[in-house]
């Protein structure tokens, strides 16, 4: 045990060099909620402190033009989850689903599908790439999750993840850093239409710097906590509960 | 161990044993870490690449889009090879393997520019690149026949031809290279850092193309590599990568 608490110390301490140049980052900026023991922790730590210190300006992921876009946008795995609550919402259009915001905000609140709608909007033509080898470019529109987050009067200073759950029963978290960036939208349109239900209606988180099985569909709520233990196997997400890599930006 | 602590191959003095030279502690360890991170990068390139068994170019590339290379063409389904391909272990090796080849290329690549290793043995001479020599170090190579002499007439155990020299140099500085940025193109994260990596190979999915392209190149040059150590004496050549010589 003192051996993996050292050995995750010194892994730790790899990044920490680059965090101090930058502002408003921590631990979590450069290192997974829990590293991997051996080399294969070793590599995820230089994986994602190297992504984040070529990333330290925020800078936005490549946007194509229209006639770049796939149209239809191709599906993948879940496209329309038998959840018996997801059935009802779908075939009520959402309009009597609400989104909840909980966990380290100032205050803990619902949204409307509506309500997101009317918040200023971003809309991005962007590459969906699969960590399998696929990759499709589609027009997204959304709203970026930080400004969700300061509809609920934004998060405390102890916040450290941002989780999103799902109707199909998948989870993820999501470091600060990545939802600060300006292209981590919530997405309700693709290719200038409803987002739809096989691409992840009502809402699909866009993640544009990590691969696809980060870009959530179907979410279903957002709650901001301070550690990702205790949360699923504590790894910080479903993707690396199942041994995938946690942060996803190769 | 110093750089000046100089390995048998290098030193001119008549108490080396030429028969049997051997390759400096650098070159040996380097060589060794490098083909076992090697072997895991190809293992489980193999498997990433299976999981998926199409190849596109441009920027886009999905199951149902206009493929440039399906394996299902070639034998193998798509059901049949996702069955064979395990991405999980694929992309946790890939990525792990890459660090320590990268990490090992670097300290390789360093301590041989320090060392003058690539200046003084794999840099080849004004006097190599002449017609007559290449001529000649073709002609024993289609014979399969490994020049046992170098041009002052020393047994070349640990020592390289014109022509190998030159595959060498090329591999570490071009190929490699070239196979480490289509790596990252792939990359939503580098690419972000780094449009021009899209713009260079023309698209993510083209990266990935070149990346398997690159891959089959090593696989041939790794064959043709053992072939013209067997034809240069295998035991001679491989003892000189591990052995600490006769000495």
């Amino acid at each position: 045990m003192s051996n993996r608490i050292s050995r995750r110390t010194l892994l730790a301490s790899l990044p920490t060099l680059g965090g101090l140049l930058l502002t408003g980052c921590t631990r979590e900026t450069f290192v997974p909620p829990r590293v991997r023991g051996g080399l294969i922790g070793a590599a995820d730590v230089l994986t994602m402190s190297t992504n984040r210190l070529l990333l330290s300006r925020q800078q936005l992921a490549r946007e194509y033009s229209r006639s770049d876009v796939a149209d239809p946008f191709p599906t993948w795995n879940q496209t329309n989850p038998r959840n018996a609550e997801y059935q009802r919402h779908a075939s009520e259009g959402f309009t009597n689903w609400r989104l909840p915001i909980s966990g380290l905000v100032a205050r803990s609140r619902e949204l409307s599908l509506a309500e997101i709608r009317r918040l200023p909007a971003r809309t991005q033509i962007t590459a969906h790439v699969c960590e399998q080898g696929w990759s499709a470019i589609g027009e997204w529109t959304g709203v970026p999750l930080q400004r969700v987050l300061d509809e609920a009067g934004g998060v405390t200073p102890a916040a450290r993840y941002v989780v999103i759950d799902t109707f199909d029963g998948w989870y993820e978290g999501y470091d600060l850093f990545e939802v600060a960036h300006d292209q981590t939208i919530l997405a309700y349109g693709l290719n200038g239409r409803d987002l739809p239900r096989g691409n992840g209606a009502p809402l699909r988180l866009r993640v544009e710097r990590q691969c696809g099985y980060k870009q959530l569909k179907f979410v279903k709520s957002i709650r901001v906590v301070d550690s990702m233990a205790g949360i699923g196997r504590g790894t910080g997400g479903i993707n690396s509960d199942f041994g995938f890599h946690w942060f996803a930006g190769v | 161990m110093g750089v000046d602590s100089p390995s048998i191959s290098e030193s001119r003095g008549p108490a080396a044993d030429v028969s049997n030279p051997v390759h400096s502690y650098n070159v040996r360890i380097c060589h060794w870490i490098n083909l076992i991170s090697c072997v895991y990068l190809l293992w489980s390139g193999v498997h990433i690449f299976l999981d998926f068994p199409e190849l596109y170019w441009g920027h886009t590339g999905y199951r149902g889009y206009p493929a440039a290379f399906r394996l299902a063409d070639w034998g193998l389904s798509w059901e049949d090879a996702g069955a064979i391909g395990d991405r999980r272990w694929g992309r946790n090796y890939h990525f792990t393997a890459a660090w320590v080849f990268l990490i090992n290329g670097l300290v390789y690549v360093g301590w041989n520019l320090y060392s003058k290793h690539f200046r003084n043995r794999m840099v080849p001479g004004r006097d190599e690149w002449t017609v007559a020599n290449v001529r000649a170090e073709l002609r024993d190579s289609v014979r399969w026949r490994s020049r046992r002499h170098t041009h002052d007439g020393a047994a070349a155990g640990a020592s390289y031809g014109t022509l190998q020299k030159t595959s060498y140099l090329i591999l570490i500085f071009v190929y490699v290279p070239l196979m480490i940025l289509t790596g990252i193109a792939q990359s939503p994260g580098f690419t972000a850092a780094m449009p021009m990596l899209l713009d260079l190979f023309g698209g993510r999915q083209s990266a990935r193309t070149l990346h398997t392209i690159g891959t089959v190149a090593l696989v041939l040059f790794v064959v043709i590599h053992v072939l013209e150590i067997a034809a240069a004496g295998f035991l001679v050549k491989v003892r000189s990568m591990i052995a600490p010589g006769s000495e």
